[in-house]
């Protein structure tokens, strides 16, 4: 019996394939060719832009219909109880609430006091992130009204992130959580210690390292960003505050946990302040 | 591939990109948003054998990478090794069998997924291994398993008839592959 011959040209195709992705990816990881695979990006999110709004208007009854339906028990039982105790008035009421808390997050990215004398331009949250091994979220502002990239992003509490896509009229930022970002930090009595703040995932604490062991420190401080020569942001902006410490006996750094000023998973308006590093 | 083939391609890439960044990342099941990007290698592997399921990979994959925030061309490279492999696996069984775009989505999602997760922590970012990975892999499996048919039979329509292509002669014969 004549042994199997195999076509060479699909493990030709793949060895070709597998080396362009190879070299996209270690060209990517330099600065030169980033810039442009990050410009080529801006275009395609530009260009998608129009086509994304246009369908989302269209087939986001649709989007809630299919997410009810994943939730159905849930939404089924939930349904039966509101139909027992809802009426029109409470609907009207629910509604006013949702406003009012919109308006709310909106007045107090009008009174960002910490910000100071830097300017701010307010945006809307447009998208809870396109990747699921990343936390980002997609802001409605862009380039068109002077985003930059490494911009930072504050919400009504503090600091929310830093703008990673400046796209036209779209931005995306990478926030505090994402394991990516990091933070340089003071906190503790003036002149103040320092530290940098990590991202531990989505909805995970915050990170603390360079913390020295037995520093004083309570739950509750608020570590604030350092604005150290060179820094990504600008100084004074609060950023997380401390949820559990931990005296490293045996290590020479003590181990804190904080939690982010600004509720990151509830973002709908946040502000970008138009400072870059120096 | 003719123009027209090519055409239907583009069109076939053009709507699963618009329904991911719309449907899709509206659609959270704890948190999580389904990837039917993962699908088109897949499906493309089963109907037009290793070499086009890589090729649509690379393509999708790329396509996918201009709106990720992950290293650029990692899930093109996902891609171009999941859609050989689904082409490859699947050669010598009835690609017209209802069962295997459900399985093969099933499988081939979840090797991606981990894939992407571990080759993304070698490349500098060790948070891609410490998000909800199963609940990840669960939820684009499933929903991936859920949506194979639509994908293949709308992959069916843009790809020409299966290919015999890296087929052992001795299965192409058969008459297996139709």
């Amino acid at each position: 019996m004549a042994s199997p011959r195999r076509s060479r040209r699909p493990r030709t195709t793949l060895l070709i394939l597998v080396l362009a992705a190879v070299t996209i990816i270690s060209l990517d990881a330099r600065g030169g060719f980033h810039r442009i695979t990050s410009g080529v990006k801006t275009v395609a999110s530009d260009a998608f832009a129009p086509v994304r709004s246009g369908i989302d208007g269209i087939i986001e009854p649709i989007g809630s219909f299919l997410a009810g339906s994943v939730h159905y028990g849930a939404v089924r039982q939930q349904n039966q109880k509101l139909q027992q105790e809802i009426n029109q008035l409470r609907q009207a009421q629910a509604s006013q609430h949702d406003i009012d808390q919109a308006m709310k997050q909106l007045s107090a990215l009008l009174n960002l006091t910490f910000v100071g004398n830097l300017q701010t331009v307010p945006a809307e949250v447009t998208n809870y992130g396109t990747s699921d091994f990343a936390a980002t979220i997609d802001i409605s502002v862009g380039r068109n009204n002077g985003v930059q990239l490494g911009m930072p992003v504050v919400g009504a509490g503090g600091l929310v992130g830093q703008v990673v896509q400046a796209n036209h009229s779209t931005a995306t930022v990478r926030l505090i959580t994402d394991g990516q970002s990091s933070v340089g930090v003071r906190f503790g009595p003036a002149p103040g210690s320092l530290g940098l703040l990590t991202g531990q995932g989505s909805g995970k604490p915050l990170d603390a390292d360079f913390v020295q062991s037995n520093t004083a420190l309570t739950n509750g401080e608020v570590f604030t960003t350092s604005g150290l020569q060179g820094a990504l942001f600008p100084p004074g902006l609060p950023v997380a505050r401390v949820v559990s410490h931990r005296n490293g006996t045996a290590s020479s750094q003590e181990t804190v946990a904080l939690q982010p000023l600004s509720d990151l998973a509830h973002l709908r308006y946040v502000s970008v302040v138009l400072w870059g590093p120096s | 591939m003719t123009a027209r083939d090519a055409t239907r391609v583009g069109l076939v890439v053009i709507v699963f990109v618009a329904v991911q960044q719309t449907l899709m990342l509206d659609l959270r099941v704890g948190a999580i948003h389904p990837d039917i990007m993962i699908l088109l290698p897949i499906v493309a592997g089963i109907v037009g054998g290793p070499g086009r399921g890589a090729s649509m990979g690379f393509t999708a994959g790329l396509i996918s990478d201009l709106f990720l925030p992950t290293p650029f061309g990692l899930s093109a490279l996902i891609g171009t090794v999941i859609g050989f492999g689904a082409g490859a696996a699947t050669l010598a069984l009835d690609r017209t069998a209802q069962w295997l775009p459900p399985v093969a989505a099933l499988a081939g999602s979840a090797a991606y997924e981990l894939a992407y997760a571990s080759l993304g922590s070698v490349l500098g970012q060790p948070q891609m291994l410490h998000v909800q990975l199963l609940r990840i892999v669960l939820v684009v499996s499933i929903t991936n398993a859920v949506l194979a048919i639509p994908a293949m039979r709308l992959v069916n329509w843009s790809l020409p008839a299966a290919s015999t292509e890296g087929v052992p002669t001795s299965v192409a014969s058969s008459g297996v592959l139709r």
